[in-house]
């Protein structure tokens, strides 16, 4: 397995293939927590948020909102507690990045928060992992421990007026929970319902608070962000995507691995076929869900010479999006019917239950996947699958239900011949229609 | 919400709406069909059926209306191809795994499911699969569940955390999965049954009830409760003579609690066709007799003969006339009218547990209406537990303050569950109650005040600062433990501390359904156990309506009397003492009113004719006093009682049956305020009596359990099989396939205390 950066200077992972990179001494003699010294030094929280903003670095975990806007939106002048929240449920199917990241470089997570907390006054905040992930929680309080015997976490903070505290926080294992509002429900000891927006977080959030929720990705650019500043992270990758993005590659290529590219990185074909050491067994590729299970799948010939440049314009212009970077790729021996089936299942499983459309969707999507798996397809039910999907994208309360609706109507249409061969013969293999499907 | 006005376009029509209004309701206010499920006015916002879809310009995806407010040139699109498909469709969801056999099922005729799907129902099922089935249970005795019925609109998770602060059912599990559930399996709860009214659907049913009737079978007429001093105005449902079940659906019935009812209200109603309701007037021909059928011809003539008998060997104040506060303002009237003007005895009292008397001769402010309570900033409660006693205002209260961030202060000796909600909760000694009325009088006795209560001088300081600090409504209310003397200084209070932007309300949580009615009647009425301690030395006949309550019956002397008569539905420990007992009609079925603790005079209307041979109160009275050579004039009509009461009593000037007609625009009683008066000689005797309790009195550590005074076993409630298993600690049955009912035997094994109030 690969673990590197490709097309740039490894910057998120300088540090992972270092001896013991978890602890503190090695992360200090590379540079670590000197961010943090020059923000507390030299920078005033309005410094470090225009930084941020001049970085053009967009939030990691899947919807790419500019991270230096949203830090700007929690009010200054809020008489309230104000909280950061790293989002590590990294539940995304597909996606591997940020447990790397937790898993080698803990010290990097925890300079990020604490120069997010300094930008937006937090005292007290919070690294909430998915309940899979219970041995990052053990790595990650090690480090804390350490970063609080070494004063880069507690009380005056490297000698300085600025004090604030982390604490580790796990889930129990619902995919929701990745979610940023069912997150902070989940935080409080409730149910993990979405909730609401607006209020957004940065209005009311953790504890009706002004928060920030961002992903381990985005705060651990935060360092490097503010070492070499903004404008150079951003120069990395393009005009409106700064910096790096780290893709977590898996399926059917010789070399899976997570992969530092830098924005704009030309071209996806080329990274497939090259850096990726191409498909594995001789195969041939036939699709990839570029970014976590719930963006739409493309076809190969929506990317084998069609120069589909890495980033969010890019992928949005090529048929798909960047998400949480989680990179599947799959070979002409997979049925697209059957991938979506296991899919669909997975958000079935992961519907709160919250919303009708979600949650009876989803379920009604799945029994009818599997009475085409069981030879009860019918050619109508392809029409009936985008319907469905129809009547639960942009409707229900939180994007689950478009992430639901997404890859269904983006393989239906994209793959109909896989769904065909289900859907007019039956059983028995014998056509049961001729016309056209969709 | 605030009087500015903002522009809002809907449909191509323009409106001006409050700035701060709710779409939906602005929508549906201007004749703009809406549907929804889950949006209830007064909970928490919920946003989940997504039936309320509508397009806002400016906006990338169709909008919940729910939860959009309204803001200056908003541009909404109600009705379109694209909304009426999302409609459509949330419906088609909603019924996929939903039973379509409404004809099986308790809720259809009044179910919002069948009535939406009427709306916007596709006519071709699309969902072939198979159902997710779940079995029918039942939550507990009173509660029963089809959960594959459930949408997970949440109304009744919401209630009942909201409404009743209780929490005791949630959803369950996840995704379509998700199921509504109680915690451990069986419903412990208050029973109110609340999640019942507000369910849109048949998932939670009426356990009494399920089966027994449809819908459209029942005649709804509205009427008042007759428990609590609350008045919650309800939906009686009868089919022929029977009456089958109370509800509070705003669809029949629009009054002060909105759908809200407790235990009593929604379930305590099947006594009114009990087996054991007295069928004819009976008499006692002799002492140690038994009661013998007679008829009402019989009764009232051997009634007449005996009374004036005794009338003219002993004085006219030889005879006592005793009204209960359960009876509707026109009974209390007509028996006062018998005994000032028939009898002419001075002996008239009503059998109330405490009288409310010195509060109202004192009274320096208005009285507080539910609806002021749900908007008040501060609520002082001194004593009382309205969770058990005045459930309606204990909504109110938990409401203002979760809903609409009022402070709560509790002034009890027991930590009652409402001390959930408190901003501060002033645990006091037991029997120290009338030491807040000192402190709220001034700082001059806190100390005394402070250490007869055991807590700190500077609490009683922040409860002064914090009603004097209040902007908006602060309400006072205070139960039976205040002494005549606190009771006055409390009602003086609005001239204590009304100032600018504050005025303050004063609510008496009285105990009965008509309490405050019978003081409003009660001119020179008397003191209840005076007269019962007079029994058999000045006082040798007594003519009661409605029977003693339990507390009076130890040492009533009611056996020294010559001659007693009772007007009763059953049975009672004071029937064993009558020599004629006449049936009477129960509340369903008569024609009256009630008032309530917010002075609201509500009407109480006929469901079913008087079982048996019973009559109305106020009519058996006027029968009498005809035999006795006084026509009242009434005839057969509460209505001319009542138009006479607001001839002569002032509070009722101009008050009329057809005023009264909407429940949902209530009129208050004008009780007279008193001017603002010297309280010293009432301040000095409460210090006096503060003074001399100890100062060492243990405190009630423990909440008490929900349902232990609603629960209780009354004349009333004892007929209800269901309040027999909950008295009993509602034992968790072998099976939730069936009624409790029939897998408990209901004997003397299960009863865990004397169950009897």
């Amino acid at each position: 397995m690969f673990i590197g950066a490709i097309g740039c200077e490894p910057l998120q992972l300088r540090r992972v293939h270092l001896e013991n990179s978890r602890w503190l001494d090695v992360y200090r003699r590379n540079g670590g927590y000197e961010a943090i010294k020059k923000v507390l030094d030299t920078m005033s929280p309005d410094d470090v948020i225009n930084e941020m903003k001049k970085s053009a670095l967009r939030g990691r975990g899947g919807a790419g909102f500019p991270t230096g806007m949203k830090w700007s939106f929690v009010p200054k002048d809020s008489p309230k507690a104000k909280y950061v929240v790293c989002n590590a449920d990294e539940s995304e199917p597909g996606t591997f990045k940020d447990r790397y990241l937790m898993e080698r470089d803990p010290h990097m997570l925890i300079e990020g928060i604490l120069i997010a907390a300094y930008a937006l006054g937090a005292k007290t905040n919070y690294i909430y992992t998915r309940g899979e992930y219970k041995y990052l929680i053990d790595i990650m309080d090690v480090a804390l421990d350490e970063a609080r015997a070494a004063g880069l976490l507690g009380n005056k903070i490297l000698g300085s007026d600025f004090s604030c505290e982390i604490y580790t926080h796990t889930g129990a294992g619902a995919y929701i929970c990745g979610e940023e509002t069912a997150l902070l429900s989940s935080l409080e000891g409730m149910r993990g319902h979405p909730r609401m927006k607006p209020p957004f977080p940065a209005i009311s959030g953790l504890y009706a608070s002004p928060t920030v929720v961002n992903n381990v990705e985005t705060l651990t650019a935060v360092p490097d962000i503010i070492k070499m500043g903004g404008e150079a992270y951003q120069k990395l990758g393009t005009e409106k995507s700064g910096g790096t993005k780290l893709w977590a590659v898996s399926g059917h290529v010789n070399q899976p691995g997570v992969y530092e590219l830098p924005m704009g990185y030309d071209d996806m074909e080329k990274f497939i076929m090259e850096d990726c050491g191409g498909i594995a067994n001789g195969k041939q590729l036939k699709a990839v869900i570029p970014g976590g299970s719930s963006v739409y799948i493309m076809r190969a010939d929506q990317i084998i010479g069609k120069d589909v440049r890495m980033d969010y314009e890019g992928l949005v212009a090529g048929g798909s999006m960047v998400g949480s970077g989680g990179f599947i790729v799959m070979d002409e021996t997979v049925d697209i019917f059957e991938s979506t089936k296991n899919l669909t299942e997975f958000y079935k499983h992961e519907s709160c239950g919250w919303c009708t459309p979600c949650r009876e969707g989803t379920d009604w999507l799945v029994k009818i996947f599997k009475r085409i798996e069981n030879g009860g397809g019918r050619p109508e039910d392809a029409q009936l699958l985008l319907d469905i999907c129809d009547n639960i994208e942009g409707k229900s309360f939180c994007p689950l239900g478009d992430a639901a609706a997404w890859p269904i109507q983006s393989a239906v249409k994209r793959f109909p011949e896989d769904f065909e061969k289900h859907l007019v013969n039956n059983s028995r293999g014998e056509s049961k229609h001729k016309g056209e499907l969709l | 919400m605030s009087t500015e006005l903002v522009k809002v376009t809907i449909n191509a029509k323009d409106f001006q709406v409050p700035k701060g209004a709710r779409l939906i309701d602005v929508c549906r206010e201007n004749q703009f069909d809406i549907p929804s499920f889950c949006y209830y006015a007064d909970l928490a916002l919920q946003a989940s059926c997504r039936m309320c879809l509508v397009r806002i310009e400016k906006m990338p995806k169709l909008q919940t209306s729910c939860t959009i407010i309204c803001t200056d040139g908003m541009v909404v699109t109600t009705q379109s191809e694209e909304i009426e498909k999302a409609r459509r469709s949330m419906l088609e969801f909603l019924l996929a795994n939903h039973p379509l056999d409404c004809p099986v099922c308790d809720r259809g005729g009044e179910c919002e499911l069948q009535e939406l799907t009427f709306d916007w129902g596709n006519l071709e099922e699309r969902f072939i699969e198979q159902k997710n089935a779940r079995a029918e249970k039942y939550l507990s005795p009173m509660v029963a569940n089809d959960p594959q019925r459930c949408i997970l609109c949440k109304r009744c998770t919401r209630v009942c955390d909201e409404w009743m602060g209780e929490d005791a059912i949630e959803a369950g599990n996840r995704g379509a999965n998700t199921v509504i559930g109680t915690y451990g399996g069986w419903l412990n709860c208050s029973q109110c049954g609340n999640c019942i009214e507000v369910c849109p659907t048949g998932t939670l049913l009426d356990g009494t009830y399920r089966h027994q009737a449809r819908p459209w079978e029942l005649t709804q007429t509205i009427s008042t409760c007759t428990y609590c001093s609350d008045g919650c105005q309800m939906s009686l449902g009868s089919r022929g003579d029977e009456l089958m079940r109370i509800v509070a659906r705003d669809r029949y019935v629009n009054g002060l609690n909105g759908e809200f009812l407790c235990i009593k209200g929604r379930f305590g109603h099947p006594f009114v066709n009990h087996e054991e309701r007295i069928r004819t007037p009976l008499i006692r021909y002799q002492k140690g007799g038994r009661l013998v059928p007679a008829t009402w011809d019989e009764a009232i003539r051997f009634t007449a003969q005996k009374l004036d008998g005794i009338v003219a060997a002993r004085g006219n104040n030889s005879l006592a006339v005793v009204g209960s506060p359960r009876l509707t303002n026109e009974a209390l009237y007509c028996l006062r009218k018998f005994a000032a003007e028939v009898v002419e005895t001075e002996n008239y009292a009503v059998a109330d547990a405490f009288s409310l008397k010195p509060f109202f001769e004192s009274l320096g402010g208005p009285l507080a209406t539910h609806q002021d309570i749900r908007h008040a900033k501060t609520i002082v409660l001194i004593g009382g537990e309205p969770e058990e006693l005045q459930p309606l205002t204990a909504k109110q209260i938990r409401q203002a303050v979760r809903n609409g961030g009022a402070k709560l202060i509790l002034i009890n000796s027991v930590p009652i569950r409402l001390r959930e909600q408190a901003a501060q909760f002033i645990h006091i000694r037991p029997g120290t109650e009338n030491a807040a009325a000192l402190a709220l009088a001034g700082n001059a006795d806190d100390a005394l005040a402070a250490r007869k209560m055991g807590v700190e001088a500077a609490e009683l300081e922040i409860l002064r600062q914090t009603i004097s600090e209040t902007q908006g409504d602060v309400v006072l209310m205070f139960g039976g433990e205040l002494s005549a003397e606190a009771q006055a200084v409390v009602a003086q209070m609005p001239y204590t501390f009304a100032g600018e932007g504050r005025r303050i309300l004063l609510h008496p949580l009285a105990l009965f359904n008509n309490s405050v009615g019978a003081l409003d009647l009660d001119v020179n009425g008397k003191s209840v156990s005076d007269l019962l301690d007079a029994a058999g030395v000045s006082i040798h006949a007594m003519y009661m309506a409605g029977s003693l309550l339990p507390e009076h019956m130890p040492k009533c002397g009611l056996s020294k009397l010559d001659f007693l008569v009772v007007q009763e539905l059953f049975e009672t420990e004071t029937t064993a003492f009558a020599d004629v007992v006449f049936p009477a009609a129960s509340f369903a079925e008569i024609d009256g009113t009630f008032t309530n603790n917010d002075g609201f005079v509500q009407r109480v209307r006929k469901s079913i004719e008087p079982v048996h041979q019973s009559k109305p109160d106020w009519l058996i009275v006027s029968e009498l006093a005809k035999e006795l050579g006084v026509d009242f004039g009434f005839e057969r009509s509460a209505s001319a009682v009542f138009r006479e009461i607001a001839e002569r009593i002032p509070a009722y000037a101009d008050l009329r049956y057809p005023l009264l007609k909407d429940e949902s625009h209530p009129l208050q009683v004008k009780h007279a305020i008193a001017s603002k008066r010297e309280l010293a000689k009432e301040i000095a005797g409460i210090r006096r009596a503060v003074a001399e309790l100890s100062d060492d009195g243990v405190k009630v550590s423990e909440t008490p359990q929900v349902g232990h005074e609603l629960f209780k076993l009354g004349t009333l409630t004892d007929k209800v099989p269901q309040f027999h298993l909950l008295a009993a600690g509602n034992p968790t049955p072998a099976s939730f396939a069936i009624s409790p009912l029939y897998q408990i035997t209901i004997d003397e094994g299960i009863k865990r205390e004397k169950a009897v109030a």
